[in-house]
């Protein structure tokens, strides 16, 4: 008796505090994903973030649940694309990036092609899909762009093909012309470099 | 008139003319004191040290970059707005403050609503709260598709190089 209880008090004072703005079920459940996450080393802070901003919007338990779940299993399935030593921001950037369409060897081939960190092109991915940018165009945009082009130069892209878009064009179209048009400025005019986004060709680092 | 002017010229003539005796000691006198400058080797052999200080220092500085630490501590400060004439209060709430709504209240001038706040490489969803009650996203930001509770929210990324 005297054992579970101090085992009980163990627990609770282990559990983040903010975690109190929870009813007791949602935050039983929302520790269990949390301790499962811990287990197998994947990092927690944004499946609490998620906990949280549920219980500011006054969404049900149940939904608070539901969204920490699948975001355990999609920061392990970023985790399987960009391996071990991939930082927390840029696990939580290749969720966006996955839930946005692109797919796990996408992930894997821009860890290849890019040196860490990831988080901003990963992030440009994302927003890009949010945009209205085909996840393939987005993807093969970015790959094409990520061997040398620094993460000012990816969020310049993202709002040009942004701007675009806004006075009508084409999703697909303005970024391929934007990628076109700045592979220039990345690569430089003599490199000879290949840029397209329907066959990028991402060039490895010199 | 130019007479007396005659004489006076002859009489500085004739004492320039006069011998002139100089002091025995002079010359060694001289000599001592251009002894005691410094010769150019002898500076430049001063000189060195200095210099290799100031080459270290040099290197210090274009390698470590300390006008870039703040930088390099990994953090950036960005700016929310939201234009909002109508609204009595609006607050900026995300992932970089736990989704409280106390913890960042914006301020307003003339409806544009505003606040700074201080942020580490990552990507992280926020959305404005009007008056407490209603839910907006950024409309200059990228929207976050995955919004799985029903309301508005934005992202924004801070980048860990060259942005």
């Amino acid at each position: 008796m005297i054992l579970a209880a101090l085992l009980l008090v163990t627990q609770v004072a282990a559990q983040d505090p903010r975690l109190e703005r929870l009813d007791p079920d949602t935050r039983s459940a929302v520790v269990a994903v949390l301790d499962s996450a811990r287990d197998v080393g994947l990092p927690v802070e944004s499946i609490i973030q998620r906990a949280l901003e549920g219980a500011t919007k006054g969404a049900s338990g149940a939904r608070i649940v539901a969204a920490v779940r699948r975001l355990a299993v999609d920061l392990g399935a970023a985790r399987g694309a960009l391996g071990t030593s991939a930082a927390a921001p840029e696990l939580e950037a290749a969720v966006a990036a996955l839930r946005a369409g692109a797919t796990p060897e996408v992930l894997a081939h821009l860890r290849n092609v890019r040196r860490p960190p990831l988080t901003m092109a990963l992030s440009v991915l994302a927003d890009l899909v949010a945009s209205g940018v085909p996840a393939d165009s987005a993807a093969a945009a970015v790959l094409a762009l990520a061997p040398k082009a620094r993460d000012a130069d990816l969020v310049e892209f993202r709002r040009a093909v942004e701007r675009d878009i806004a006075l009508g064009a084409p999703p697909g179209a303005a970024t391929s012309v934007r990628l076109n048009a700045g592979a220039l400025d990345v690569y430089g005019a003599n490199s000879g470099a290949t840029n397209n986004a329907n066959n990028p060709r991402p060039r490895s680092r010199p | 008139m130019f007479e007396q002017d005659d004489e006076t010229v002859e009489r500085v003539i004739q004492h320039l003319r006069r011998p002139m005796v100089m002091d025995p000691g002079l010359d060694a006198r001289v000599m001592r004191e251009i002894a005691r400058v410094p010769s150019p080797k002898r500076r430049a052999r001063l000189l060195l040290p200095l210099l290799a200080v100031a080459a270290v220092l040099a290197t210090v500085l274009i390698v470590a970059r300390p006008w870039s630490w703040n930088r390099a501590s990994k953090t950036d400060v960005l700016q929310f707005v939201l234009v909002a004439p109508q609204a009595a209060s609006v607050t900026l709430v995300g992932d970089f403050n736990d989704w409280d709504p106390v913890r960042s209240p914006m301020q307003t001038a003339h409806g544009v609503w505003a606040t700074v706040v201080r942020l580490a490489p990552g990507r992280y969803r926020y959305a404005f709260l009007v008056n407490g009650v209603e839910w907006r996203a950024d409309p200059s930001a990228p929207a976050a598709k995955d919004d799985e509770f029903g309301t508005p929210s934005s992202v924004v990324t801070v980048g860990g190089r060259g942005s």
